[in-house]
């Protein structure tokens, strides 16, 4: 039996349907991500799922239990943490975990869950004197505190430094190890990539797509990303047809799709091509290719150099500038991208 | 502090009860708001301290109400001859309000002037006695005033036959409350009035806002409890301040309670449960933490001046008296003066407490149905 089951929620505001007919299962001791951008629809099945909202229609059956129906039984076996964790005032960090503690039947020592969480040394802290990655820290060992056997964690690291964010996600690591269910929402896919068994990508309050992120990639993404700032007499009708290129997609950046990325840039860069034009001034165009990326896409970039760099075929004077080239393989993103025609950070 | 711990963690790992951590960690965090903590507790202190430099010490000076049930050039003259005395101020008053005067400290005594004064001194009547009132608590003042008047009394008489002479002093059954015994009573009032509804309001509206409530609610700890609990704290926030406040009005300004301490426990807690009822009710009509704050400010100030605290309700024009009488504050303020200044039994505030009862439980059911959990 699943962890968890989800059947045709729908939860409407007015006019707005926040959640349009979620249906999903979660296996125990899986990582089960939902990703998609703010207002998806994310944060609202979630709450659903935890028994803080009833949906207009659907059920959510939580390790066996009907939520709608039971909720204090399943609130008691549940650890979750909130988009924004707020605490009350003025209460130290050991007080907050002493007094949630307090509210279930059954914790674990206090001690024990500060010492797991590194929270030893902030114990005497207003929790609002802590920062971001403290306060997320904090807002997880709270989750915990009951040992939970299925864990919320709804934008864990949303607004977080990259350094605070690695901790975080060395955090859920543990939590993963510990063979909890984890259900966690992110609009960050290096996140879901990372830490997630399962991914359903969500839009528009629907699952649009549900698998692990590698066959996402495989099924949604398959190949590798070639991007760049449009080029003169370049359109997308010319582009599709270059040998090896599977999807164009032309706007403020050029987006090519392919299996055979060293053929496509070779055709590019043909100095016989129509597009190859005469180098203007100061002789040969910049030579190599630049690559650009967040450090964090885990895609392949063709040479080296700055962000902003050229690649060019730049013996005699003429050739093809190619500006702001990123070679990459596929990622959730672009799975997003191709779902929904829409980036997750917008 | 101290106090809090002994509550919490008795016994190594304490295993408290979810509606108590919850209530007690909200007495702390509210005790540990300064700021909130000066505007009630705090103010309540300054005032009975600005009151206690106004009104006390200051250079001798003997302040007498004669009432003169003789009517004469005599009595008048009598009057005239006492006042002559260096130091002391008589003024002729009726007998009400100059009994009035020797209860709130306002005389050290009363002298009242018999019928037949001046028949007396002319020798065309019996023999007639001054007498003298002081309050029950001799003071210092009290015995000069006695004789000061003995000896005016005396000279006044003249000559040998004694036709008019000063009666052994008597005491009058009044209790002589000083300006700290009237502040105490007000001030505990003027705490359930602030913090009653501060604490509370801000607090929930602010928990709700932040959505602590709803973390909370995350909990398997049910709706009910969650705010039952922070209700019960705002109010336990409220008796906590009233005891360090009377600890401090006791030993430090030396403010007496006549009435019984035990009685008292019913106006405060009435008192309380319906200032945090309209505490919890503004819960309901505020969004924000500031709107809030904005609300309990416009209820709790107006209330503060025409609830009888600062201003007698007497001094207010017959208009007002009735808005006056509607106020929480007026029976309030009321019914604790009444037991700590004039040693009142339940049966003088009965009424009070009633009023302050049905204040309790309309607010609170209001409030509890239009309570908003987002």
């Amino acid at each position: 039996m699943a962890d968890i089951e989800v059947l045709g929620l729908v939860k409407r505001y007015g006019d707005l349907v926040a959640v349009d007919g979620v249906s999903f299962r979660v296996e125990n001791g899986e990582v089960f991500g939902m990703l998609g951008p703010n207002g998806a629809g994310k944060t609202t099945t979630l709450e659903i799922v935890e028994g803080l909202r009833s949906p207009d229609a659907g059920s959510v059956r939580v390790l066996g239990t009907d939520v709608l129906a039971h909720p204090a039984a399943v609130k008691e076996r549940i650890g979750v943490q909130l988009q924004a964790t707020a605490l009350p005032v003025f209460t130290r960090v050991r007080e907050a975990v002493e007094l949630f503690a307090s509210l279930y039947p059954r914790s674990r020592p206090v001690q024990e869950v500060m010492d797991e969480f590194n929270l030893g040394e902030k114990a005497g802290e207003y929790t609002n004197k802590l920062s971001g990655g403290q306060m997320q820290r904090l807002s997880i060992a709270l989750a915990l505190i009951n040992d939970p056997d299925v864990v919320f964690l709804d934008e864990p690291t949303t607004g977080l430094d990259p350094q605070a964010r690695l901790n975080i996600w060395s955090v859920i690591e543990q939590i993963r190890k510990r063979r909890k269910t984890v259900v966690l929402t992110t609009h960050y896919m290096e996140e879901a990539e990372r830490l997630c068994d399962r991914v359903a990508v969500i839009d528009h309050g629907r699952i649009v797509a549900m698998d692990t992120p590698r066959r996402l990639v495989a099924e949604h993404a398959a190949g590798t990303t070639i991007e760049f700032e449009p080029i003169a007499g370049l359109d997308a009708e010319t582009l599709r047809s270059l040998p090896g290129v599977d999807r164009v997609a032309h706007a403020a950046r050029v987006s090519l799709t392919t299996r055979t990325p060293e053929a496509v840039l070779h055709a590019l860069l043909d100095p016989q091509a129509p597009w190859a034009r005469v180098a203007t001034a100061a002789g040969a165009a910049t030579v190599g290719a630049g690559a650009s990326g967040d450090g964090m896409t885990g895609g392949a970039a063709v040479g080296a150099g700055s962000a902003s760099g050229e690649a060019g075929n730049g013996n005699g004077g003429t050739g093809t500038v190619i500006r702001d080239l990123m070679v990459r393989h596929g990622t959730l993103e672009d799975v997003f991208l191709r779902l929904t025609g829409r980036s997750l950070r917008e | 502090m101290i106090l809090f711990r002994a509550l919490s963690s008795r016994g190594g790992q304490p295993r408290m009860s979810a509606f108590r951590a919850l209530a007690l960690n909200q007495v702390r965090a509210s005790m540990r708001n300064r700021v909130a903590l000066f505007f009630t507790l705090g103010l309540a202190v300054m005032f009975m301290l600005i009151f206690g430099l106004l009104f006390g010490g200051g250079s001798f000076s003997l302040n007498l109400d004669a009432v003169d049930n003789d009517h004469t050039p005599t009595s008048q003259q009598y009057i005239k001859v006492l006042s002559s005395v260096s130091g002391v101020t008589i003024s002729s008053k009726a007998h009400d309000p100059a009994f009035n005067d020797l209860k709130t400290d306002n005389v050290a005594a009363v002298i009242v002037i018999p019928q037949g004064l001046a028949a007396a001194v002319a020798g065309r009547g019996p023999a007639q006695q001054v007498q003298i009132y002081q309050a029950q608590q001799g003071s210092t003042s009290s015995s000069i005033a006695d004789e000061v008047v003995a000896h005016v009394t005396a000279d006044f008489a003249g000559g040998g036959h004694a036709a008019v002479s000063l009666a052994p002093p008597r005491t009058a059954t009044v209790n002589q409350v000083t300006e700290m015994d009237v502040m105490l009573p007000a001030m505990i009032a003027y705490i359930i009035l602030q913090s009653g509804i501060n604490f509370v309001a801000i607090g929930l509206v602010d928990m709700r806002v932040r959505q602590v409530l709803r973390r909370l609610r995350a909990t398997p700890v049910s709706a009910r409890t969650i705010l039952a609990s922070q209700i019960a704290g705002g109010a336990l926030t409220v008796l906590l301040q009233i005891l360090i406040l009377v600890l401090v009005g006791t030993f430090v300004f030396h403010a007496r309670n006549y009435g019984s301490w035990l009685l008292l426990i019913i106006p405060v807690a009435l008192g309380t449960a319906a200032f945090v009822g309209i505490g919890f009710l503004l819960t309901a009509a505020a969004r924000t933490s500031e709107a809030a704050r904005g609300m309990a400010a416009f209820i709790a100030f107006p209330m503060m001046f025409l609830g009888g605290i600062f201003i007698p309700i007497d001094a207010f024009p017959q208009v007002l008296q009735t808005i006056v009488h509607i106020l929480p504050l007026t029976w309030l303020s009321d019914a604790l003066k009444e037991v700590m200044n004039d040693g009142a039994g339940l049966g003088s505030i009965a009424v009070d407490c009633l009023v302050l009862a049905a204040w309790a439980v309309v607010t609170f059911a209001i409030a509890s149905w239009r309570f908003r959990w987002e």
